[in-house]
């Protein structure tokens, strides 16, 4: 037999070159359902509403399909419940009556905060903030008196929560904007925050001002040096504030929080705050920190951290004092990339996911002007940036066919078809909301593998917030924070997704909030995977073929 | 998507490339052009050329200039890159290990089964440098089985994986219906895999699910039964063993780069190459049992092939599975990212009738008959008291270290030595060896008389592979179609 192929005339494709350019796997097709889906909903309102605009997440039917909450400015806050079909096109059905259909929402986070198994809603509002307490079916009760929790009055405009040691209830710190009685207002008059910690298993004391605020508009609970006891974040608008800074405050049990200073190694950057997406990109332990702004988006790591490095470095050296390497990495995303407008973009929700399983961590960034700011780009689309194999980032949308001019303000990045593809979920400002399919790369194939993720543990905290997860196969190790809080205005509850590639099967674990590490539990890729606490198998869990109506 | 049966006639002529159109003096690549896989699905080769083209990539020795080698990366299964360099061209354990794929398939020829210094040192994916050790710490050795018949096997796999997620999703709609637990026994063409629980939540305990992986993907390849298909034992093979990264899994669409191991060559096997060697391993023709010409011999066999029956190898060892649909498609519906799937390629489709014809028994439902000895799943066969084939330290793929498939048994007379590492130099070794749940049957054979077991033994050296050609010579149209 001849040893060369070309003897038997089967050749006709002639080998390319060893080098040309390198790009990871294509970025899906998004298609806008919105209108198709049944989501009518704009977020308006005067200048108290240029910002927020948020979208919780969340499934409040227990069907398991995420069901949405939007925020509405001036216009009803709109819940809606997921009527799609596994992985089919997206639909959703308005909830009549519902008593989160408030006015003044400016955003929302959903949380089980009495661990009852049902998701419950905290919602950011011009005037007093409502939590809700989930009832099950999508019915909700308003639970401010009942959990002893004091909404306050002010500009609500971030908010986070975690489970402070022992605690069957998260405490919660509601983000405040500018004070809009102060003298002066609005220049200089950042409100104060309320910090909202329980008083026992059953209700919460009342709260305590958490200051000085900086005219926040996101707000994080991270555990950005992995010492078991996350801090909190604060991004802050320069537009407001003066004499502020971004903001990273100690929380320990009981103690009041202390904010981190130039001594601490704690930088003082000057930004107009809006979002905070985290995300472990170097694969070394550490959440890294995409902060948008208004042309200055900053990606932090911590400094001295190398880029695709591995492994944890002594906790001894760790400051809280980070890099800015969205230069380096080519995800600045200073100037629109579509439609010709040259001047500075403006940056709000952001979100890391990984849209086409390649196991890249990918980047969402919701655009537009703050309302008719002329040193700023006019038309400003939102940004789908597509991690790559080296560490760097190439925009996609237009490739994604998700380009648009509205002033975008809140989203999230969800699986809204359970079909293992994130789809993206947009709030603007005066035009209707976007809700875009992501339909992958057409060929009924959820692109690169995927496993989605959700902790259960007894307890108040059911869903481990303040856990990291580690996924890995063989050498490679994604890993995630479960967190409340983050984004502009708005968050999820539900399925933490995690594209593994080519990965057929993977290992996860989960280190608990107590800092306790569970054991590996081993599991097939593209499946909804439930870990529980101290289980050495996981549950896995079949979407029904239709959301339940 | 597209699919197409290729007929044995079908075919277009193919030139050359220019860059080949003339020979070049001192030329020692030997894969000199490439195929398109597109191409191949509209019908560019006949059937036979295109098993011909397969055979031939499967038996080439690749050089460094075919891309042979992988400086960069690891034999890992999941483009890997190696936390350092230097290491070898060629590397026993870790690899690469191997020219061609036919230098350890070989016995009888090639795509068949190999000596015991043609074992493979498998290590689970997650072993990312280079080991010199055999030792069962790092690595499972493994002896090279023989394709014969593959294509059968991965179709009865594919029929068995659909049944078993129809009862699946059977159960789950039960569950959410009623409100209540539901447990369905799990079973395809007679074979039981345990019983699956479907939570009304949508939750399912896969905890009494046996011999297949909680995916319920029924997995005919490789000794622990964890490799899907041909297709993804070839792209994992052709990296670890030649250092010939497929595109599909290790070309810049997964990993952002066109050379992934660093050796300078890119696109060193195509979709194309990958689907030609796929569907020359699928076709090579089951074995067949042949019966010595010596009557006493011959009787025994047959005696034999009763005993084996009786003694109760036959529960795992099943004489035949029944196919429903003998037609051969690449990719396969269960391919897992990074080995090409359905939707991302057209189909090709090769009916077996075409190339076999009366090759393929079938029964009273017009079913194919497939005489493999396996049941396709997994069992426990080693205990404390016959441990032998629990004799490594790691698991493979999430399979316990004492599990194992059952091997198919045809052509067990062709393919010696025996046992998952090819360290039983006979069939009645290998026999006695069986622990766990093949204990009885172990022991049953004991009890036979010497006679009795020398027939057993008679039976299996029965079923033999035979060369004879991928295509049933009564069919073969190929001088019809060739200038």
């Amino acid at each position: 037999m001849s040893r060369r192929l070309g003897a038997i005339g089967l050749a006709y494709a002639v080998l390319g070159a060893a080098s040309g350019p390198a790009h990871a796997i294509e970025p899906p097709v998004f298609v806008d359902e919105a209108a198709a889906a049944g989501i009518e909903h704009a977020y308006e309102g005067g200048w108290e509403f240029f910002v927020g605009g948020g979208v919780a997440v969340f499934d409040c039917s227990g069907d398991g399909f995420p069901d949405l909450y939007l925020a509405g400015g001036s216009n009803p806050a709109g819940l809606y419940r997921n009527a799609g079909t596994l992985g089919g096109p997206l639909a959703f059905e308005a909830v009549a009556d519902s008593p989160t259909a408030l006015t003044d929402v400016l955003g929302a986070y959903p949380l089980d905060i009495d661990g009852d198994g049902i998701t419950d809603l905290a919602t950011l509002r011009l005037g007093e903030n409502i939590v809700f307490r989930g009832l099950g079916d999508c019915g909700f009760a308003p639970a401010n008196e009942a959990w002893g929790i004091d909404g306050g009055q002010a500009w609500t405009t971030a908010f986070t929560a975690i489970w402070e040691a022992d605690q069957t209830l998260p405490t919660l710190v509601f983000g405040n904007y500018v004070d809009r009685d102060a003298p002066g207002a609005p220049w200089g008059t950042c409100h104060d925050h309320a910090l909202i910690r329980p008083d026992g298993p059953e209700g919460y004391g009342p709260p305590r001002r958490l200051g000085p605020g900086h005219c926040t508009l996101s707000m994080l609970f991270s555990d950005w040096d992995r010492d078991g006891v996350p801090d909190l974040r604060a991004s802050n608008d320069r537009q407001y504030y003066r004499g502020g800074h971004e903001q990273l405050w100690r929380l320990q049990p009981g103690v009041s929080p202390r904010a981190y200073g130039p001594a601490d190694g704690w930088r003082q950057l000057k930004i107009w705050g809006m979002g905070i997406a985290s995300h472990d990109l170097t694969n070394d332990g550490f959440p890294e920190y995409f902060l948008t702004s208004m042309t200055d988006n900053h990606l932090q790591v911590l400094a001295g951290t190398q880029v695709g490095g591995f492994g944890f470095r002594g906790r001894a050296e760790l400051r809280p004092a980070y890099d800015d390497v969205a230069f380096q990495l080519d995800v600045t995303l200073h100037r629109p990339h579509s439609g010709g407008d040259a001047m500075p973009s403006t940056g709000w929700h952001a979100e890391f996911a990984d849209v086409n399983n390649d196991g890249f961590t990918d980047l969402f960034v919701a655009k537009g002007n703050v309302e008719g700011m002329v040193d700023f780009a006019a038309r400003d689309p939102n940004n789908l940036v597509l991690g790559q194999a080296d560490g760097s980032f190439v925009e996609a949308a237009p490739a994604a066919g998700l380009v648009t001019y509205h002033r975008a303000r809140g989203a999230a990045v969800a699986d809204l078809n359970l079909d293992g593809l994130p789809d993206i979920v947009v709030v603007n400002r005066r035009v209707p909301a976007e809700l875009w399919r992501n339909t992958g790369s057409g060929a009924d194939q959820p692109m690169g593998s995927w496993v989605a993720v959700r902790l259960a543990q007894p307890g108040g905290n059911a869903h481990g917030v303040g856990a990291w997860i580690e996924v890995r196969s063989g050498a490679h190790m994604w890993r995630r924070e479960v967190t409340v809080g983050g984004g502009h205005a708005g968050g999820q509850d539900g399925w933490l997704h995690f594209g593994v590639g080519t990965a057929e099967r993977v290992e996860i674990r989960a280190q608990w909030p107590d800092g306790t590490w569970g054991p590996w539990v081993r599991t097939f890729a593209n499946q909804h995977v439930l870990i529980r606490r101290d289980e050495e198998t996981p549950l896995v869990w079949y979407p029904p073929p239709t959301a339940q109506r | 998507m597209r699919s197409s049966i290729l007929g044995l006639a079908a075919g277009l002529a193919l030139s050359a490339g220019p860059a080949f159109a003339q020979p070049v003096v001192g030329d020692e690549r030997t894969v000199r052009g490439h195929l398109d896989h597109a191409a191949l699905a509209e019908g560019a080769l006949s059937v036979p050329a295109l098993i011909d083209a397969g055979r031939v990539l499967f038996s080439t020795r690749f050089t460094t200039l075919d891309g042979a080698g992988r400086p960069l990366a690891t034999a890992s299964e999941v483009p890997t890159r190696r936390p350092e360099t230097g290491t070898p061209p060629f590397f026993r354990t870790s690899g690469p290990d191997a020219n061609a794929c036919a230098g350890c398939h070989i016995q009888p020829e090639a795509g068949g089964a190999g000596d015991f210094t043609a074992n493979a040192f498998v290590a689970p994916q997650d072993i990312e440098y280079d080991f010199d050790s055999i030792s069962p710490d790092l690595s499972m050795e493994r002896g090279t089985t023989a394709l014969h018949g593959s294509g059968l096997l991965e179709l009865l796999a594919r029929e068995m994986t659909a049944d078993l997620h129809a009862q699946r999703a059977e159960a789950l709609a039960q569950a959410r219906e009623t409100g209540q637990a539901v447990e369905m026994p799990l079973e395809s063409k007679g074979v039981p895999f345990g019983v699956l629980t479907a939570l009304p939540s949508g939750f399912v305990d896969t905890s009494q699910v046996a011999g297949v992986h909680p995916d319920l993907i029924v997995k005919p390849f490789s000794q622990k039964a964890v490799t899907i298909s041909l297709r993804q034992f070839t792209v994992t093979a052709l990296n670890a063993h030649h250092g010939m990264q497929a595109v599909e899994r290790f070309g810049p669409h997964w990993t952002g780069v066109a050379d992934f191991d660093g050796d300078g060559m890119a696109e060193e096997m195509t979709e194309g190459d990958v689907t030609a060697l796929t569907l020359f391993q699928a076709v090579l023709p089951p074995p067949v049992q042949v019966l010595p010409d010596d009557p006493i011999l011959a009787a025994a066999a047959a005696r034999g092939e009763a005993l084996f029956g009786q003694a109760g190898c036959a529960a795992c060892h099943r004489p035949a599975l029944p196919l429903d649909t003998p037609i051969f498609t690449e990719p396969g519906p269960y391919n897992p990212a990074g080995t090409l799937r359905p939707g991302e390629a057209p189909v090709v489709a090769v009916d077996l009738r075409d190339l076999w014809g009366d090759w393929l028994e079938t029964d009273d439902q017009g079913r194919v008959l497939v005489r493999a000895f396996t049941d396709l799943r997994r069992h426990r066969i080693a205990d404390a008291e016959t441990p032998h084939f629990a004799n490594e330290v790691i698991t493979q793929n999430f399979v316990p270290r004492d599990q194992f498939r059952t091997a198919p048994l045809w052509g067990v007379g062709s393919t010696a030595p025996y046992g998952h590492r090819g360290d039983l130099t006979t069939l009645r070794e290998a026999i006695l060896m069986h622990g766990g749940d093949a204990a009885d049957s172990r022991r049953a054979f004991e009890a036979l008389s010497d006679e009795d077991q020398a027939a057993v033994i008679e039976f299996l050296l029965s079923l033999q592979i035979v060369p004879r050609g991928p295509v049933n010579p009564a069919l073969d149209r190929r001088a019809e179609v060739q200038p």
